[in-house]
């Protein structure tokens, strides 16, 4: 308790210093809210014009775009920092200082690195989830309420997951941020219902980056769809699963890297 | 077994050698030859409480590695380290509550935030309790002479100050033991001597077992009981101060002034003149073979002397002398 008090002290200084630079603050917040509402509306203008795709709605398809965002930026509040600066702290020995705290290295990383920045995210991907359950119809039930939040959750953890899995070659590769590019890429491929895609990509996004697990297959279960290809229906269920095993994984490897950490500089 | 223990520690890195030219450029992508460097190479010693060590060697040496080791950063090739009990990268949390470390100009400071703060934030982070931290907090202020800027942000302190402040962040927790790699790097004389003080009057007060690597003998000659001397990762010396002038330092300086400005008579061929300067001559002797008093009246009896100044073995030029060789 008294640990966990402490790391929602490194969040609270970060988000104070976030907020000092006011100016900055509040034009890459917008800056952030154009980029991913533009991102949106071609999403939206796509679908609308086809009227389905695979048979998904635009509303489903706005659905799966929410769902991902908003396991998105719970991802990059605690992970989007740390992993892009890791090649950072490495390169320049700064790493050196979280090892030799009394915390948890990992913990103390995350809260200190907290960006508060993901909050634009928030703000727009929530009133949309809000939106397309309203105009699917999805009422808000208790079973339904606690399922996004597993579903978001578990979203989160493959999100940061991957954030890590990018990351920790810092450890032995001076610089690992190309990596981080490329997969984040592939997160676009989610942003439609992944039956479009020729089936290697649904086996690449199901078993090797489950981005699948984030909205295609959880969206399933409020829609009622069984869309699933070649796969289970049960898919639907898993993604806090996924997100576990994937979250714990990233985790050993972090470990794995920090044995390794060589320290440079003076 | 002593309080911090190092047996036969090895750290090798890989080094990847650039190679030269484009097509060698794109050849690394597939095959990338590496060397392997052996920055610390079979390390034995071992610490007590309360001792104060200097660990000294040129730059590259391994000092800063064997520092990373026992603080528990770098995980260690080959060989056994424990420290007070624990292997300290096994046991880096536990560890790092029983050490204060204060790395060069590598700073442990918050920047947004102000010395105090960082006071606070501390206390937190270490669970050190009310009373210890304000009897440090005054004390330690008070010792390096920090009132005029412990409310002021961190990002517009000097460097002389930001080492200060690190040096009494890594003490608020009144840590067993303090590792400093080359504290005083880059302060000016008034900032070294307060360093000095502190690192001093701590290890009186608190006990506390401290190792610090440093390029400035004047460090180690003012703070020092023991030196450890290590060279390509190898230790070359372990013993006190006094013993490390004894081993490495065979010649004094004997530096005589004469009446006129003459041509210096010796007769005795254990004393070597190694430089004559005008009516100034700087004779050289090795205490083992002839004793200071010898020498000076041998020299009295051919030479008329007007003035005799005898110089001891200054650290710092028999350290430049062994690395040299």
């Amino acid at each position: 308790m008294h640990t966990f008090k402490l790391y929602l002290e490194f969040i609270k200084i970060r988000i104070v210093s976030h907020i000092e630079y006011r100016k900055m603050f509040l034009f890459w917040f917008f800056a952030q809210w154009i980029a991913y509402g533009v991102q949106l509306l071609l999403i939206w203008v796509m679908v609308h014009r086809f009227q389905d795709i695979q048979g998904w709605k635009p509303f489903e398809v706005v659905l799966l775009y929410a769902l991902s965002l908003n396991s998105y930026a719970l991802a990059g509040f605690f992970f989007y920092n740390p992993c892009t600066q890791l090649s950072h702290l490495v390169r320049t020995g700064e790493f050196d200082e979280i090892l030799t705290r009394p915390l948890n290295p990992f913990l103390y990383l995350v809260s200190r690195e907290f960006n508060f920045g993901y909050i634009t995210h928030v703000v727009l991907a929530v009133p949309v989830t809000v939106v397309s359950f309203v105009m699917l119809d999805i009422p808000f039930t208790f079973t339904n309420i606690l399922m996004l939040l597993l579903i978001l959750i578990g979203g989160a953890l493959i999100q940061g997951a991957v954030f890590l899995f990018t990351s920790v070659p810092a450890f032995w590769i001076v610089d690992s941020n190309g990596m981080q590019n490329v997969l984040f890429q592939f997160r676009d491929f989610a942003n439609y219902p992944l039956s479009i895609y020729h089936k290697s990509i649904q086996i690449l996004l199901t078993f090797v980056i489950p981005f699948a697990f984030i909205n295609f297959y959880p969206a399933q279960f409020f829609l009622g769809k069984q869309d699933f290809s070649v796969f289970h229906p049960a898919f639907q269920f898993m993604t806090p699963l996924v997100g576990l095993v994937m979250f714990a994984l990233a985790l050993w490897f972090w470990h794995f890297g920090i044995n390794r950490y060589k320290s440079t500089g003076s | 077994m002593a309080f911090i223990e190092m047996q036969n520690v090895t750290k090798q890195f890989r080094v990847y050698p650039r190679q030269k030219g484009f097509a060698n450029a794109l050849k690394s992508l597939v095959y990338k030859p590496y060397e392997i460097k052996t920055a610390v190479d079979g390390i034995d010693f071992s610490i007590a409480k309360g001792e104060l060590v200097g660990y000294i060697g040129a730059n590259g040496a391994g000092k800063s590695t064997t520092i990373k080791m026992l603080s528990g950063i770098l995980v260690p090739t080959s060989g056994q380290i424990e420290v007070g009990g624990l292997v300290p990268h096994e046991n880096r949390k536990r560890n790092a509550g029983r050490i204060g470390v204060v790395f060069g100009q590598r700073s442990q400071l918050y920047w947004d935030l102000p010395m105090e703060e960082t006071f606070d934030l501390y206390k937190r982070m270490y669970k050190i309790d009310a009373a210890a931290f304000k009897r440090n907090v005054q004390f330690f202020v008070e010792l390096l002479d920090m009132q005029e800027f412990v409310r002021r942000p961190t990002r517009q302190l000097s460097l002389g100050q930001k080492m200060r402040a690190n040096l009494a962040l890594a003490m608020l927790h009144d840590p067993e033991i303090l590792y400093l790699d080359e504290p005083t790097i880059g302060l000016d004389v008034v900032a070294k001597s307060k360093i000095r003080k502190f690192i001093r009057e701590i290890n009186r007060e608190k006990a506390t077992t401290v190792i610090l690597t440093t390029h400035d003998m004047n460090d180690i000659e003012e703070i020092c009981d023991r030196l450890i001397m290590i060279d390509h990762g190898r230790k070359m010396f372990d013993g006190t101060l006094h013993e490390f002038k004894q081993t490495y330092s065979d010649s004094t300086i004997v530096i005589l002034d004469l009446e006129e400005d003459a041509a210096l008579q010796v007769s005795d061929g254990r004393l070597k003149v190694i430089q004559e300067d005008g009516q100034r001559k700087y004779v050289s002797i090795d205490k083992n073979i002839i004793s200071l008093v010898d020498a000076i009246t041998q020299l009295a009896q051919t030479n008329r002397i007007r003035e005799v100044n005898v110089k001891e073995p200054d650290i710092e030029d028999t350290v430049r002398r062994i690395f040299e060789k």
